[in-house]
């Protein structure tokens, strides 16, 4: 709505008084104002943390952990200054040793009651409630290469291949997000090919795509330079996904001016000038449209970004034309119009890369192309085997996410996907021939889901075993989201025993030999039985009834809040019980993810909200992608400290 | 469609470097029309993780070391007056990541200095060894530094809340700036001596390039003025990146315009008399071949002064086996063997596959004619580990063999059983050797350890 200037001037007058009068008594309004549910549960988390923190702290901690900190977990400024970063993950860590009772040590003077470790666990879940409201830091983002391969293919048509020499990288969370002259030199040469590969070298006879990028060649009458400008500014608003500025349109026709000087053709002009743009900033990295006039330090994506935010964690590719459009139109940010456009670009088939990308990091299968299997113990791993074993989970995830299915179908779930060789190690013996990749009904309570599937089962193993213990991290880690602390310093870890150097001894009883040093007990006291409820799977996943000595699978397994369970079948049903804990973790992990870093402090508040609303449409797998999308972290980002 | 490519799969190329004659140095002294000088230093750095079988590695003792060397090193016996082995060189104490001694053995090896604590989950560490020297002796170069690596460097583990890629990476440019590594050698021989010509394409040194460039780089600073703090930082090093690469370019006009005067028959009578290397792109995935290449590639660079700086990880410390050795056990497992035999033995056969490879390396520098001796007479060539013994994950003394005279800067042919000092005293003592100045000591250093300098 447009307001005569008068009253719009009268307006705003009004609007600042207003907000100067209230700062006095409230924190400063705007994008950084805390809702009032926030600032009362962080009224309360400061009491908890005075009445249960400190003394606890003070008590069992700070002797060693205080100002000449152990193992650099310094508590007393922790302490101080809660709700700092660091202090958070000082926290964390303190949680994860109490917890397992790894803290205080046994020998210390005073041990904490079961009672007290309780609350101070309880107490610290708290502590996020003091972190200040903040989206984090969102530093403009540079193309990973999957990104960037796909986004020449997108906008120019060549093959993806013209990025292999860019060296690998990995995407999300732990992504490197930095440039080097090695990468410069390439995204030149790359350019150069890329040019070559659309670019007609006949004047006469030029490519259908160089005639789209490039528009006609200039007739007597027309100027060239006011048409390299446009052109200029078609290219640049497909490959900086925002519309280019004057300025910026200035300095590509400066490039072509450079190119006509030097005796260039105008097509040839025309594509050094496009060269400049392939190496620009504005192309290689994710850029704000514009610096907002603005005092406030958190400020929401421009519709841009936006676009460029969501089309790359969905599709790994650049906005197509109708997301173009919406931000071109400043609608996308409205929740009703971004939530379709979440809706459509998962139902496209480039969603893919949601999996390739996100859902293969957090499985942890990503190594299982190039994993080692001992072709003696395991003839049966050919090629074709392995191929289906790393489809099967992709068809998997990205059936439950076409579907909408619950989270939770994810973990258990009666259909899977398989080809013959595939079918083989399931042992199903329906008639599944060749090597197509088709969906099946399963009937075994044991199969269906990612904890009892090849791929993941064998991203756990060994070349020659099975590892109860991987598989115990993993379980934890990767399903509960629960944090396994490390091993103590200098302590070996007890990862592959030979079999021949302990004959006789079952891989329980070998594995049992971890809780028989107290370094290493209190948490392989908690790993340990959860891989073995899995031990009636193999290496490579195949069910079994005898380990490899032909002694029974012994597979009375635990959870550490004491669930019992003995098979697959079994830990699924135990797991259903815990499916706050599955559903945050995989929301905690996609929302990692999509921003591109750990989570810490305030984060949590807003995994807090999502919970709620995730909770409150089942679980389903499309709200918890579409939550993390919408949420505050996603949609702004700070432009100041 | 085909990306052209100069170099198949199965091609054989001699002396690679082709219309670039080799080797260069002379030529270009001829050029100058200086009378022959001393040749550069050159710097290599190779890497095994998880540390070594201790009694196969070090020396039994001072005296016997170059008649009986340990297992471990048998393969440099030919060069091994032309070795040096330390021991007493301590790691950067780890405290407080205790749970990441595998995250910190790399990337504190040439940097000998701790993640900082804060920024944990954040890159944020220390220039490195190898690219203090590539700031100094770089732009004497076509290429400041050469990185290479055996696996792609993309394991992510998460220890104690590290940024994952300081599993996987050594070099750093500057405290927030990894660099990556190469580990295609294909990529690495077009890098570093371009693609043969192609009728039709356009290479790298399109004349107009450069001018290109600097007018993106105007426009970059354009744009950077309407940015926050924090995305000015970013493009920064987006800046200092395409520089490099204008810096590289021009190098490669100038070294093509020498080619051409040597065309013209300016050359020196030293030049021709060292056998062209072969560089062999290997088909399998045989991991000796691969890393020959690699080590090939290296030879060739420093030989034709291409770079007078390579790292080359030859393995990260995450699922690595080598199934060439017979067995498919991953390096990291048997490395905590608890002193059994045949989990020993493995360890010691990775070890020795490791250090063969570098022994190739530094045998085919002693091959090569330069100036009144040897390529190897003017290197600097580390091969070492971030942890002495895997077993119990312990850094009091770093393995590390250095190889190569150094240009006379080291006294070589020793083992040295008890020298006091750290991994940063040891860098900064080579770089000294390498007459790269230094303003402050790398890392932990506090001091050069003298005993190995001639």
């Amino acid at each position: 709505m447009r307001l005569p200037d008068t009253l719009s001037l009268l307006y705003s007058t009004l609007t600042s008084f207003a907000v100067a009068f209230t700062v006095s008594v409230t924190p400063p309004a705007g994008a950084d104002e805390i809702p009032a549910a926030e600032a009362a549960l962080q009224q309360e988390a400061r009491t908890t943390f005075k009445e249960q923190v400190t003394p606890f702290v003070k008590k069992y901690c700070t002797r060693c952990h205080g100002s000449r900190p152990e193992a650099g977990i310094n508590l007393d400024s922790a302490l101080k200054d809660p709700g700092t970063t660091s202090a958070f993950q000082h926290f964390q860590k303190a949680v994860a040793n109490v917890k397992v009772h790894d803290m205080p040590p046994q020998d210390a003077e005073q041990i904490p009651s079961q009672e007290e470790r309780d609350q101070f666990v309880q107490a610290i879940s708290k502590l996020k409630y003091m972190a200040p409201r903040d989206p984090g830091p969102f530093v403009m983002r540079r193309l990973n290469k999957v990104e960037y391969a796909n986004t020449l293919h997108a906008l120019y048509g060549v093959d993806r291949s013209v990025t292999e020499s860019l060296p690998e990288e990995v995407g999300g969370e732990g992504y490197l997000n930095s440039i080097s002259p090695l990468q410069s030199e390439l995204y030149l040469e790359i350019a150069n090919k890329v040019v070559q590969q659309v670019v007609s070298k006949d004047c006469n006879r030029p490519t259908r795509r160089q005639l789209q990028l490039f528009g006609s060649s200039p007739t007597r009458c027309d100027d060239p330079r006011h048409m390299a400008r446009e052109t200029a500014r078609s290219l640049a608003r497909e490959a900086y996904r925002r519309p280019a500025t004057e300025a910026e349109l200035d300095v590509l026709v400066d490039v072509f001016d450079l190119g006509t000087e030097n005796q260039l053709d105008y097509t040839q002009a025309i594509s050094l000038m496009w060269k400049a743009i392939l190496v620009s900033p504005q192309f290689l990295f994710i850029t704000p449209a514009a610096q907002p006039e603005t005092q406030d330090s958190i400020i929401p994506l421009d519709d841009y970004q936006l676009a460029s935010r969501l089309s790359y964690l969905l599709w790994s590719a650049p906005p197509d034309t109708q997301l173009a459009a919406l931000a071109d139109q400043g609608q996308l940010h409205h929740p009703e119009v971004l939530n379709a456009q979440i809706q459509r670009l998962l139902d496209d088939d480039r969603s893919r890369a949601l999996y390739d990308g996100f859902g293969k990091q957090w499985l942890g299968v990503g190594g299982l192309d190039s994993q080692l299997f001992d072709p003696e113990i395991f003839p049966q791993m050919s090629p074709q085997l392995r191929a289906a074993m790393v489809a099967e989970p992709r068809l998997f995830f990205q059936s439950v996410v076409r579907d909408n299915e619950s989270i939770f179908a994810l973990l258990d779930s009666n259909y899977t996907f398989v080809n013959q060789p595939l079918a083989e190690l399931y042992g199903l013996d329906h008639c599944i021939q060749g090597l197509q990749m088709r969906r099946v009904t399963l009937r075994n309570p044991n199969r269906g889901g990612i904890l009892s599937m090849p791929a993941t089962l064998a991203s756990t193993s060994f070349s020659t075993r099975t590892s109860p213990v991987k598989r115990g991290v993993w379980v934890l880690e990767q399903i509960l989201g629960e944090r396994v602390p490390p091993p103590p310093p200098d302590v070996p870890e007890l990862e592959e025993q030979e079999q021949a150097s302990r004959e006789g001894l079952t891989l329980r009883q070998l594995t049992a030999l971890h809780q028989s040093e107290e370094t290493c007990a209190n948490c392989h006291r908690i790993l340990d039985p959860i891989g073995f409820g899995m031990e009636n799977f193999d290496a490579i996943g195949r069910w079994r009834e005898q380990d490899e000595l032909g002694v029974a699978i012994d597979s009375a397994g635990q959870l550490p809040t004491g669930e019992e369970f003995s098979s697959p079948a079994e830990l699924k049903r135990v797991l259903a019980g815990r499916r706050e804990d599955v559903a945050r973790n995989l929301t905690t992990r996609l929302l990692a993810w999509a921003i591109g870093r750990q989570l810490e402090g305030y984060d949590e508040v807003i995994v807090d909200q999502l919970m709620l609303k995730i909770a409150a449409d089942d679980y389903r797998v499309r709200t918890m992608i579409a939550e993390v999308i919408s949420s505050y972290l996603f949609t702004h980002r700070r432009v100041k400290s | 469609m085909t990306v052209p490519s100069a170099f198949d799969r199965r091609t054989l190329l001699k002396g690679a470097g082709v219309s670039l004659a080799l080797p260069f140095l002379e030529s270009r002294r001829a050029i100058a029309g200086l009378m022959p000088q001393k040749p550069p230093v050159r710097m290599g750095f190779m890497y095994m993780p998880h540390g070594v079988i201790m009694d196969q590695f070090w020396p039994t003792s001072p005296e016997t070391f170059l008649d009986s060397p340990p297992p471990a090193i048998e393969s440099l016996r030919p060069v091994l007056n032309q070795c040096l082995m330390m021991k007493g060189i301590s790691g950067v104490p780890i405290s407080p990541f205790n749970g990441a001694p595998h995250a910190l053995e790399l990337s504190t090896w040439l940097t000998a200095t701790l993640p900082d604590a804060d920024t944990r989950s954040r890159i944020n560490i220390a220039i490195s060894a190898d690219q203090i020297m590539a700031n100094y002796v770089g732009a004497e170069t076509l290429l400041p530094s050469l990185e290479l690596a055996t696996m792609p460097q993309t394991w992510k583990e998460n220890q104690e809340g590290l940024h994952e890629a300081y599993y996987s990476h050594c070099s750093y440019r500057s405290p927030t700036q990894p660099v990556p590594a190469e580990t295609d050698p294909r990529n690495v021989l077009n890098r570093l001596f371009g693609r043969q010509e192609n009728v039709g394409t356009v290479t790298r040194t399109n004349p107009l390039d450069r001018q290109m460039l600097d007018r993106v780089l105007n426009g970059a600073r354009d744009l950077r003025r309407t940015l926050g703090r924090t995305d000015q930082l970013k493009l920064d090093e987006y800046l200092d990146s395409v520089r490099a690469v204008e810096r590289r370019i021009a190098a490669i006009e100038q070294r093509q315009q020498e080619a051409a005067f040597e065309k013209a028959g300016v050359r020196t009578a030293n030049s021709g008399n060292s056998p062209a290397i072969e560089i062999r792109i290997p088909e399998g995935e045989k991991r000796s071949e691969y890393m020959q290449v690699m080590c090939d590639l290296t030879v060739l660079a420093f030989q034709t002064d291409t770079t007078r700086v390579s790292t080359y990880i030859g393995s990260t410390p995450n699922g690595v086996s080598y199934p060439e050795l017979g067995f498919t056990n991953q390096h990291h497992s048997q490395t905590h063997h608890e002193n059994r035999e045949e989990m020993v033995s493995k360890v010691a056969a990775i070890t020795k596959f490791n250090i063969d490879q570098f022994a190739y390396m530094v045998n085919k520098m002693a091959s090569l004619q330069e100036g009144d001796g040897t390529l190897l007479d003017n290197c600097i060539m580390v091969w070492g580990s971030g942890l002495e013994d895997g077993n119990r994950h312990t850094r009091a003394n770093l393995p590390f063999i250095v190889a190569g005279g150094g240009g006379g800067s080291l006294n070589t042919g020793r083992f040295l059983p008890d020298v006091s000092g750290n991994q940063g005293d040891l860098l900064t003592t080579l770089l000294s050797c390498a007459g790269v100045p230094q303003d402050r000591p790398i890392g932990i250093a506090t001091k050069e350890i003298s005993e190995i300098k001639a």
